[in-house]
């Protein structure tokens, strides 16, 4: 369970830390973990635990030992599983305080009634102050990443305060929290999605509507007839029944032009339902328009906006999309679906051609 | 050089023989009664119907400020004395009055239950390791 016992070899692939979501936060482990944890051999200053790796940690304790020098304090944290020295920096303010009765000389002037923005943050600054100075026994959160120094585990605050807990409600919510997120998180192994960006993942209909889709947009294609991609698609085909013939008999099927005009016709009704393309007119011939690219429909769609949002009616709140989509089948095609709309109305909302008012409903300025 | 954590225990088992000599503990307990002049404070809490005390040396925490029958915290280390009380020599001892102490103790329970299991885990993975 433990990252103590991690083989070295077992290390996962620094390529996929970043899918773990541990990794980008600030982990609340036990002390005791913290001190334990295996250093990355590919990158110092990486640990593992549990095969989650870790750079920052989250802790609350009691101080146990302090120690303060010109630039920074230390602080022994104790957490009732293992002590761990934090290195809290002082930022500029904590330096220049070393005389305090400079600063607290002229507050008075706030108090006369009204309210003064410097007097305030003077106040501001001197309890944020008073929160970084910690006597032994009082309670410290502590975030920051975990360094080893002279091999010694410590941790590089990048946050620190003093906590003020009078009837450790803090504590014991603490203490309730950290095994629900080890149960949850920390020792729940991290399971990838098998590798998602890789061919097998996808269906072969979505890879064929990524083709056709980047086909479309790379060559600007308004208008298509589907013997024009299905060439395109023709690889997929003969990758599947290589795949398929590699492991099994070759099976009586349809055949792989039966087999590639099926993938076509799916993928063709695929785009139409996203409204990608759509068909202008139903006839024999069989001809799809490009919705992005279909610049008359455009203009058909600003010129139903333009002058319905002059009509009293539509005049305050604009036109409600399924009024457009009417006045478009109405007036333009009977085959543009609502998809299609919502490509059209997104993209002229993006050039600022038409505005909406709010959800579903456009107007023209 | 650091202090070893204080693992947290419930005051009978400090005084109990759960906990050795000169490990660090931290415990909790109403104070009943303190002693200046010797640097002595008890801590009382009860537990199935009975009392148990815990004897406090204050040497490292002085001077504080007593408030007798409030809620405290003790982090020290455990040392026998000469009579039959079990001592616990300070280096924190905090008021804590107003502590939800059945939360605490819940809380202490969970913290321990879960360490429990994953021990259990890790020793199930390890004997099926030795297994293969």
């Amino acid at each position: 369970m433990q990252a103590a016992t991690m083989d070295p070899a077992e290390e996962p692939p620094s390529l996929l830390w970043g899918m773990d979501p541990v990794f980008s936060a600030f982990a609340r482990l036990y002390i005791k973990d913290i001190l334990q944890m295996t250093e990355s051999i590919q990158v110092p200053g990486i640990y593992f635990y549990n095969f989650h790796p870790i750079y920052k940690v989250d802790v609350l304790g009691t101080v146990v030992y302090k120690r303060e020098r010109e630039k920074f304090f230390c602080y022994g944290v104790d957490d009732g599983t293992g002590v761990i020295n934090c290195l809290c920096w002082k930022n500029d303010l904590l330096k220049e305080a070393a005389d305090p009765d400079k600063s607290a000389g002229k507050d008075s002037d706030g108090g006369q009634g009204g309210f003064n923005p410097a007097a305030e943050l003077k106040k501001l600054k001197r309890a944020q102050q008073s929160r970084c100075r910690l006597e032994i026994g009082e309670l410290l959160r502590v975030r920051g990443p975990v360094k080893t120094s002279r091999q010694q585990r410590e941790i590089m605050a990048s946050t620190f305060y003093k906590v003020n807990d009078p009837v450790m409600a803090v504590q014991i919510a603490w203490m309730m929290e950290v095994p629900q997120l080890y149960r949850q998180c920390y020792d729940k192994p991290l399971q990838l999605q098998p590798d998602a960006s890789s061919d097998s993942a996808i269906s072969p209909l979505g890879k064929a509507t990524n083709i056709i889709k980047d086909f479309l947009k790379q060559r600007s294609v308004t208008r298509f007839r589907p013997y024009d991609v299905q060439e395109l698609l023709e690889p997929l085909i003969s990758n599947q029944r290589q795949a398929a013939s590699a492991d099994q008999e070759p099976v009586a099927g349809p055949s792989a032009c039966q087999q590639l005009r099926q993938l076509l016709k799916e993928t063709l009704q695929l785009l139409q339902d996203e409204g990608v393309v759509y068909r202008k007119v139903r006839s024999q011939d069989e001809v799809y328009n490009v919705t992005v690219q279909d610049k008359d429909l455009f203009i058909a769609v600003k010129d139903i906006i333009t002058v319905d949002s002059k009509i009293e009616k539509y005049a305050e709140k604009g036109c409600h999309i399924l009024h457009i989509l009417t006045a478009v089948r109405h007036r333009y095609s009977l085959n543009v679906s609502k998809a299609v709309l919502e490509l059209v109305l997104k993209s002229l909302e993006c050039n600022s051609d038409i505005v909406s008012t709010r959800d579903n409903y456009y107007t023209v300025f | 050089m650091l202090p070893a954590a204080a693992v947290l225990y419930f005051p009978w088992e400090v005084t109990s023989g759960a906990v050795q000599e000169g490990a660090s503990v931290r415990t909790f307990g109403r104070l009943v009664s303190y002693q200046p002049e010797e640097s002595r404070a008890t801590l009382s809490a009860q537990h199935a119907s009975k009392e148990h005390h815990v004897v406090v040396c204050t040497s490292f925490v002085e001077p504080f400020n007593p408030i007798v029958g409030a809620q405290y915290v003790v982090l020290g280390e455990k040392e026998n004395t000469d009579g039959d009380d079990v001592m616990v020599r300070a280096r924190v001892l905090n008021c804590v009055d107003g502590v939800n102490i059945a939360l605490l103790q819940k809380a202490i329970n969970e913290q321990r239950s879960f360490f429990m299991e994953r021990d259990c885990k890790q020793d199930n993975a390890a004997q099926s390791a030795d297994a293969t």
